[in-house]
């Protein structure tokens, strides 16, 4: 149908025909708060697939299912992203019990606002919570060599590191260099870093041949909305790091499901006690350096000759961004991070992902 | 094989005490007909000729032995006391009453099968290999993707009411014997030059009144991206597929009118809008069910080898290699001199079952040539499997030669019909058999559907056979030249329509003449090739 047949109902509202073109679709819709889409029979599930790719675009107002619509249908329409059904017979031959749906779901919910985990992701949770589980076991206390090469085996082709080219990142780097040489290494360019870190990171991937940095940098649009003068980290820093650390980092997991972190037990707070190898409830974290003391890594470090950060000679123990950065007394304290504000960690180490992490335990398998 | 887990169990019950909702609404005179049909079809329910039929799913072609007396409890308590094999893997059952099939699926729901999705326009029983895991050919076991492929379908809320039924097969060997060419998906295990395992992606194949051979839109999906990509081509055809004429509603009906290069970038850029982790299969599920189908054990070799030529002839043509040491893939033919092809008892299916408990680690596979597999015989039992099967009539030596005829219900059962199948396929396997025809002839093929929804095959046979309705008249349309498995080829209609049983002596001589004109080891494909068709035209047709 074409366009110019579109009904506009009242102001905010876009009718659309279930068999409307995709692309059209999308541009009638823009400024819409409510839109409605009519079925021209049951039988006719284009309008299933339209809601889906409404959704994808980016609309976020009503979606509403009209027509002769059968109720064992309202399940499928809800989750391919409509909110709202209009029956034309609520009398009719109800037989669906539409409670909700079915008690697991196969696909992932095409349109739904609030995704669902499947049936294979809960299945591959508790399998990958199980795996991480004994693998710690297995690794406690072993050595940085011994933790990588292992979590390779396991997580080779689907594993990536962390860096932020702080102050203890190279030997990190260099190990992961030795052992798993093709693994990405994941740098979070957030636009106040040290002028020192930026230069410190090409000396190093040089030193080091890298060869598959990747550098994850925020979304220009949200720093203009949401952070334009720069000035963000002094109103609310947490929301700073949302901003330039956890949501950039989060568009680029997708492909992966390890990360290899520099933590360390003794940086204290919540990494006290964290095992080689743990889940967070999505992903397995590898923390090959968990067990080594403060002269562990001076030694590593001397024994390695690697390049230092330019800054740990004037007292930086622990490096981010500028702002939230200051010197610290204490080797390989993390006191200096966010000094003065009520946290220790950015965002991207989440306790969040640690509940789930519980839940996704709760699934029996056979 | 595998195994349901309490996810898989609850899905299965939620919707099995749904249909049993539904159908006692039915019976109550709450629901009419009408409005009971688009529920029906979702579980299977047909309404044919006579009564009530009911499709059983069998995933991928494969069966427990459990779940294979289980099919033969079903045949004997609630229908005739046999059931119907068919072309797409799947069981048929023709005289079920309604008011007992919701009892008859409560008893399939407690051995993990169901009859969901096999019928109505969705994406059907997905079909493989029926030597899958055995066959010595085999790059990659296609049934942990056929397990993978069969959930993501199953209840899939966008792909439910789709322009028409939606096919997907599978093979992992370079002999494709699962027809790819002609489903609306093939998927074709294959290893990249980096040695990973993917996929060749073919669509917009398909059989019907428009038989067309499958288009390769993509040489190499990684493994993993296969529910993504499978879930790009669904939309793309659920939102473009025609809706207009029931007949021109398959995908390839629209791959051949966008052009297979618009319809693939138009599915590459759904792909790439839409890929992503939630669509993205995670190792450790891929490994979860890939763990199900490992090799089996090796067997013991073969000592017990009866006497007479019986049963090296049944050895010769019935049995084939395996990939793994001492064990044989055993096909069983459904297929003696004169009977319904497909068609099988409760006794032999309870037979059956018990030789694969005692030969053939307790499994069972259901081939599209409407035959029954023991996959993982033990050779040193192959003496009394032969003993045993010869005695219940099931060791006919002629898997893929002249007499193992494909045949659809045809106007015996099915409401589409023309013209009937079933006694077409008796009188050729009769005939064959008197002639002594059936054991002196090679690899052949000979399909038989009862009108143009080729539900029998006939456009991919070798010898194929057409009914239709000529002013009342049953007319049998006669192709050579089709090819199912591997290069898939559309038969070629030889000269004007035939009667019954003209039809019936016209596949007889074209047996004949491939006979006494096969060089040593030539299929009959080899054959036609060779001699071109006019042989066969002056054999049916006369000078």
């Amino acid at each position: 149908m074409a366009l110019d047949a579109l009904r506009r109902i009242e102001p905010a509202t876009v009718e659309l025909p279930g068999d409307a073109v995709p692309s059209e679709a999308e541009r009638a819709v823009e400024g819409a708060d409510r839109v409605v889409i009519r079925f021209p029979t049951f039988k006719d599930g284009r309008g299933f697939s339209l809601a889906a790719l409404l959704r994808r675009s980016g609309y976020e107002g009503e979606l509403r299912a009209v027509g002769p619509l059968l109720p064992d249908q309202v399940d499928d329409l809800l989750r391919m992203g409509f909110d709202a059904v209009d029956i034309e017979r609520p009398d009719g031959p109800a037989r669906n019990r539409n409670t909700g749906g079915a008690p697991y779901i196969y696909q992932p919910d095409p349109g739904a606002v609030t995704a669902r985990p499947t049936a294979l992701h809960l299945r591959a949770l508790a399998a990958r919570k199980a795996t991480a589980e004994a693998l710690a076991r297995e690794l406690d206390g072993a050595t940085p060599e011994a933790i990588l090469i292992r979590a390779a085996q396991v997580y080779g082709g689907r594993m990536a590191m962390l860096s932020s080219f702080g102050a203890e990142a190279a030997l990190g780097l260099a190990l992961v260099a030795e052992i798993a040489s093709d693994t990405p290494i994941l740098f979070l360019d957030t636009g106040m870093h040290f002028p020192q870190t930026l230069s410190y990171r090409d000396r190093l991937v040089k030193h080091l041949g890298l060869s598959n940095l990747h550098v994850l940098k925020p979304d220009e649009d949200e720093v203009r909305a949401e952070d334009p003068d720069g000035k963000l980290h002094d109103r609310d820093g947490l929301a700073c790091c949302d901003l330039r650390k956890v949501r950039p980092l989060g568009r680029a997991l997708d492909p992966f499901d390890a990360l290899i972190t520099g933590r360390k037990r003794y940086h204290g707070g919540e990494r006290g006690d964290i095992p080689a190898v743990e889940f967070d409830g999505e992903r397995v974290k590898i923390n090959p350096f968990a067990f080594l003391s403060p002269q562990d890594v001076a030694n590593r470090y001397k024994a390695l000759d690697l390049p230092q950060h330019p800054l740990a000679e004037d007292g930086y123990a622990s490096i981010g961004c500028w702002p939230c950065t200051a010197p610290s007394d204490e080797p390989g304290s993390r006191e200096g991070r966010w000094a003065g504000q009520d946290r220790e960690e950015c965002g991207i180490f989440d306790p969040v992902r640690a509940e789930r992490a519980k839940r996704a335990g709760a699934i029996r398998l056979i | 094989m595998y195994q349901y887990d309490e996810i898989d169990r609850a899905v299965l019950d939620a919707r099995t005490a749904e249909f049993r909702e539904q159908v006692h609404a039915r019976l109550s005179g709450a629901l009419s007909e009408d409005e009971f049909k688009p529920l029906r079809l979702m579980n299977g329910v047909y309404l044919q000729l006579h009564a009530y039929m009911l499709r059983v799913a069998i995933p991928y072609g494969v069966l427990s032995s459990e779940q294979l007396r289980s099919l033969a409890y079903v045949a004997r308590t609630y229908d005739r006391g046999y059931g119907h094999f068919t072309t797409r893997q799947n069981i048929q059952y023709n005289w079920p009453a309604l008011v007992d099939i919701p009892d008859a699926l409560d008893h399939l729901a407690g051995v993990q099968m169901h009859a969901i999705q096999t019928s109505g326009n969705t994406i059907r029983n997905t079909t493989t290999d029926p030597f899958a895991g055995a066959a010595a050919d085999e790059i990659a076991d296609p049934r942990p993707w056929c397990e993978l492929i069969r959930q993501w379908s199953t209840t899939h809320p966008e792909f439910t009411w789709l322009p028409r039924k939606f096919k997907i097969a599978v093979t992992g060997s370079p002999e494709d014997r699962a027809a790819i060419g002609v489903h609306d998906i093939g998927l074709r295990l294959v290893q990249n030059d980096q040695g990973e395992t993917g996929f060749e992606v073919h669509v917009g194949g398909g059989q019907g009144r428009t038989p067309i051979v499958a288009k390769i839109i993509r040489d190499f999906l990684p493994q993993r991206e296969l529910l993504a990509y499978l879930t790009s081509i669904l939309r793309v055809y659920n939102l473009a597929g025609r809706r207009d004429n029931l007949y021109k509603a398959r995908i390839k009906i629209l791959v051949d009118a966008m052009g297979p290069e618009a319809f693939r970038d138009a599915v590459e850029a759904e792909y790439e809008a839409s890929r992503g982790r939630a669509l993205t299969l995670p190792v450790e599920e891929i490994e979860r069910v890939s763990s199900f189908f490992a090799p089996p054990a090796e067997g013991q070799p073969l000592t017990d080898i009866p006497t007479g030529t019986a049963f090296a002839r049944w050895r010769a043509v019935n049995v084939k290699p395996h990939k793994v040491k001492n064990r044989a893939v055993v096909v069983i033919p459904l297929k003696a001199p004169g009977a319904t092809p497909g068609d099988a008892s409760a006794d032999q299916m309870d037979l059956i079952a018990d030789l694969a408990d005692r030969f053939a680690l307790s499994e069972i596979r259901v081939s599209k040539e409407q035959n029954l597999v023991l996959p993982h015989a033990d050779k040193s039992a192959l003496g009394a499997l032969f003993r045993a099967l010869d005695e219940a009539g099931l060791a006919t030596p002629n898997h893929g030669r002249a007499s193992d005829i494909v045949a659809c219900p045809g106007l015996d059962y099915c409401n589409l019909a023309n013209a009937r199948s079933i006694p077409i396929a008796q009188a050729i396997s009769t005939g064959l058999h008197a002639a002594g025809l059936d054991e002196a002839t090679g690899d052949l093929t000979i399909k038989i559907s009862g009108c143009i929804n080729a539900c029998g095959h006939h456009h991919v046979a070798n010898i194929g056979l057409l009914g239709v309705d000529k002013a009342g008249e049953e007319v049998y349309q006669l192709t050579l030249g089709g090819v199912g498995d591997g290069q898939a080829a559309i038969g070629k209609i030889l000269g004007p329509g035939l009667s019954a049983d003209d039809a019936v002596t016209a596949v007889i001589a074209c047996v004949r003449v491939y006979a006494e004109h096969a060089q040593a080891e030539e299929s009959f494909i080899q054959t036609l090739n060779r001699l071109g068709t006019d042989p066969f035209k002056e054999a049916v047709y006369g000078a």
